[in-house]
């Protein structure tokens, strides 16, 4: 057992918290719901960043932590998928890369856009295809959750396939989230705690009430545990401790969304606080891979079969 | 005890289905997504509560000596679920009925009756409530707006915020500062939201334009006569109107009819077959209808003519678990609902969401349970 960042994963958190200074705060002019930035999304690219998980001194714990990191910027970054599926199907796919399970296609699909790749997951095993405007439905303009989404209209007769185990991408697609979702939670966390200990009322900082304290404590303890059960699922490989990482950090999602929107008052409704960039983002994350209902099953077969 | 509707109290309801479905346009339910200050439900309002009045059902619930049918808080109960489960096609004027309304009864001055109760009554008035300000949420009494009494007018200065409906109202329920007694130092002041002086800015929100604003007050003079009251006599007048409101709005009907319209979806998808799937739609279907029973209780109360206590902040409360849990549903097993899927689950979502904090955050409501309802020891100051 060895818990500690390397010197190899320090510098690299260190770099990319330098490459993203410039988009650790926001443009105060924008109110958009879903906050991109082409420029981030350049610079990682060429960094690097992404492709961390091929290299040997860094792997797929790296990948996790690079995830993490990015997705506590209130810019949507499609990282996830790129940096810790892609590796496994094929490393030259073209990005944003848009991870869909077969069968259930119908939702929301994140970074969706033309000349994205679609990776279709499931029984007929791991398929993929470059997306045109045609199959792609816009979402409603004011959508709430913070990333850019689009619908598929449909499945092209022809995809290429990868082989590749399905279930093998299904255990890196939970990590992914899972470590999305640790980035989130820690974001929201932050944001919330800073602004109950400088709001005051009734003559004290919010952030004195011990009703609060208490929820908020709690809230670091399953945001913690959630980056633990991450980066050790993405260091086993094993399926089961997947499962449980993004089953972890559904539950999580849905509890600290309420918390947190609760603890900012009437401040948690407006689009001038960046709260709702991580929370809408979380809450997107509950529905993925079909929610807490089927990580629980994926966990309790692969832990006592 | 009995759990079920009289005849008459069906009939009324299906009176009142019956006029919503004819009255209302067949794109409504895309429609009712503006959010109910929105321009475009505004002014739809002003249209459909006209009709409402024709037809007996803007203010039943009124005394005959003002204009109503005298039916009792089960008919206003019943009236505020059709209403909010159809979207609440309303707009802001509910308040206008609820409290607004009778408040003006029984503490306006005669002028003041004469001049704003008939533009209720014709549905033609929107009002918006100027209570919370940047520094005075949960601790209202902290409130700092003030009303200066200058040669026969107040002049007042100061910021509210969060203000519902201000973009478009025509009159605002002002509470300002008077005196520095936290609470017997407030005044209320019925400011019409054309006065020189007023400044409204919308706040951009998650849920929906034109719903949240601040409103800002500069040297804004009005007669002494708009004064609500006496001076001094705001927190007593709010105590009465909110006892009138005390439940709000009755958010456990929209709650159920959304996780019903969900599960509609999913049987219609196939995926409505998963237990886990099934027993967490059972969980908010427990939670609503715990909302609904608590609630009752506290209508019941106010049926026997019984002063309204802390219970009505428990059936709240419960309400707003009961709208976290199918908030969180929808999201959990139908994200495309609020994605363009489903504006009937959008506009819940949008509704929903602000369930525990507007009109009094939840946790507040829990202070209160605490020492009112528990009775526990308060914490030492
Ligand atoms: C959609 C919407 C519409 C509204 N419409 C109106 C309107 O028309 N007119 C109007 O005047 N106001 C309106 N409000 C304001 C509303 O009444 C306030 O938002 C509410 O009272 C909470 O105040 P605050 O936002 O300042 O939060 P704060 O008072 O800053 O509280 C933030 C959070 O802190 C916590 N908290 C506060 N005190 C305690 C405590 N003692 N113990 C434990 N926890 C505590 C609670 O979680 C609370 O939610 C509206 C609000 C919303 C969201």
């Amino acid at each position: 057992m060895q818990l500690a960042l390397s010197e190899d994963q320090t510098q690299v958190l260190d770099f990319i918290d330098s490459l993203a200074r410039p988009y650790a705060s926001l443009p105060m002019h924008d109110v958009s719901l879903a906050l991109e930035s082409a420029d981030l999304d350049a610079a990682l690219v060429e960094s690097g960043f992404l492709d961390v998980l091929a290299v040997e001194e860094l792997g797929p714990v790296t990948a996790a932590l690079v995830v993490e990191k990015l997705a506590r910027l209130p810019f949507a970054v499609e990282a996830a998928a790129s940096a810790m599926v892609r590796p496994l199907i094929d490393p030259d796919l073209p990005r944003p890369l848009c991870l869909v399970e077969e069968g259930r296609t119908g939702g929301p699909v994140r970074f969706l856009r033309p000349g994205a790749s679609v990776v279709v997951v499931g029984l007929s095993g791991v398929r993929s295809f470059t997306v045109d405007a045609g199959m792609i439905a816009a979402a409603q303009e004011d959508t709430l959750y913070a990333y850019p989404v689009a619908f598929l209209t449909g499945l092209p007769d022809a995809m290429t396939v990868h082989d590749v185990d399905a279930g093998e991408v299904l255990r890196a697609w939970r990590v992914a989230v899972a470590a999305e979702a640790a980035g989130l939670l820690g974001a929201a966390l932050a944001a919330t705690v800073t602004y109950v200990s400088d709001r005051k009322q009734f003559g004290r900082p919010l952030a004195t009430f011990q009703g609060m304290r208490h929820r908020l404590a709690e809230d670091q303890v399953i945001t913690n545990s959630v980056y633990w059960l991450v980066l050790r699922a993405a260091g086993t490989g094993d399926s089961g401790d997947a499962a449980l990482a993004l089953l972890h950090a559904q539950e999580a999602a849905k509890r600290v969304c309420y918390d947190y929107h609760q603890f900012l008052g009437g401040m948690g409704m407006t689009l001038e606080h960046p709260l709702h960039l991580w929370t809408y983002r979380l809450k997107l994350l509950t529905a993925e891979l079909g929610g807490r209902g089927e990580q629980g099953l994926a966990a309790a077969e692969a832990l006592w079969g | 005890m009995q759990f079920e509707w009289t005849p008459e109290q069906d009939a009324f309801r299906h009176k009142i289905r019956d006029f919503l479905h004819t009255n209302l346009p067949d794109d409504w339910e895309k429609f009712s997504e503006h959010g109910p200050a929105s321009p475009a439900l505004t002014a739809f309002a002003r249209e459909f509560c006209v009709k409402l009045a024709e037809a007996g059902i803007l203010f039943p619930h009124w005394p005959v000596e003002m204009g109503g049918e005298g039916l009792g808080p089960w008919e206003q109960q019943i009236l505020a679920e059709e209403m909010w489960i159809a979207g609440e096609p309303r707009g802001g004027q509910y308040m206008n009925v609820n409290w607004i309304g009778p408040t003006l009864q029984k503490y306006g001055t005669e002028e003041q009756k004469a001049r704003y109760l008939e533009p209720i009554t014709r549905g033609q008035s929107l009002w918006c409530q100027g209570f919370s300000e940047p520094d005075a949420g949960s601790d209202l009494a902290a409130l700092r707006t003030r009303a200066d009494l200058r040669n026969g007018n107040y002049v007042i200065n100061g910021q509210k915020i969060w203000t519902s409906y201000a973009g478009l109202a025509d009159t605002c329920f002002l509470l300002t500062r008077t005196s520095d007694d936290r609470k017997k130092g407030i005044t209320i002041i019925l400011v019409p939201m054309d006065t020189p002086g007023i400044t409204v800015r919308q706040i951009p929100s998650l849920i929906g334009e034109g719903d949240i604003h601040e409103v800002f007050f500069d040297d804004v003079t009005v007669p002494e006569t708009a004064r609500f009251g006496d001076e001094g006599q705001a927190w007593e007048i709010v105590a009465y109107s909110l006892r009138n409101e005390r439940l709000g709005i009755p958010r456990f009907t929209l709650a159920r009819a959304a996780l019903d319209r969900a599960v509609a979806m999913l049987q219609g998808e196939g995926r409505f077959s998963r237990e886990y799937v099934r027993i967490e739609a059972a969980r908010c279907a427990a939670l609503c209808e715990a909302a609904g029973t608590a609630n009752y209780a506290v209508v019941q109360k106010r049926v026997d003519g019984l002063a309204i206590g802390a219970e009505s902040s428990s059936a709240r409360y419960a309400t707003v678990m009961a709208e976290r849990a199918v908030c969180e549903f929808v999201i959990e097993f139908l994200p495309q609902a609020l994605a363009g899927a489903s504006p009937y689950l959008k506009m819940h979502h949008q509704r929903g969401i602000v369930a525990g904090v507007a009109a009094g955050s939840a946790e507040i409501q829990l202070n209160i349970i605490a020492s009112d309802v528990l009775e526990l020891p308060r914490e030492p100051r």
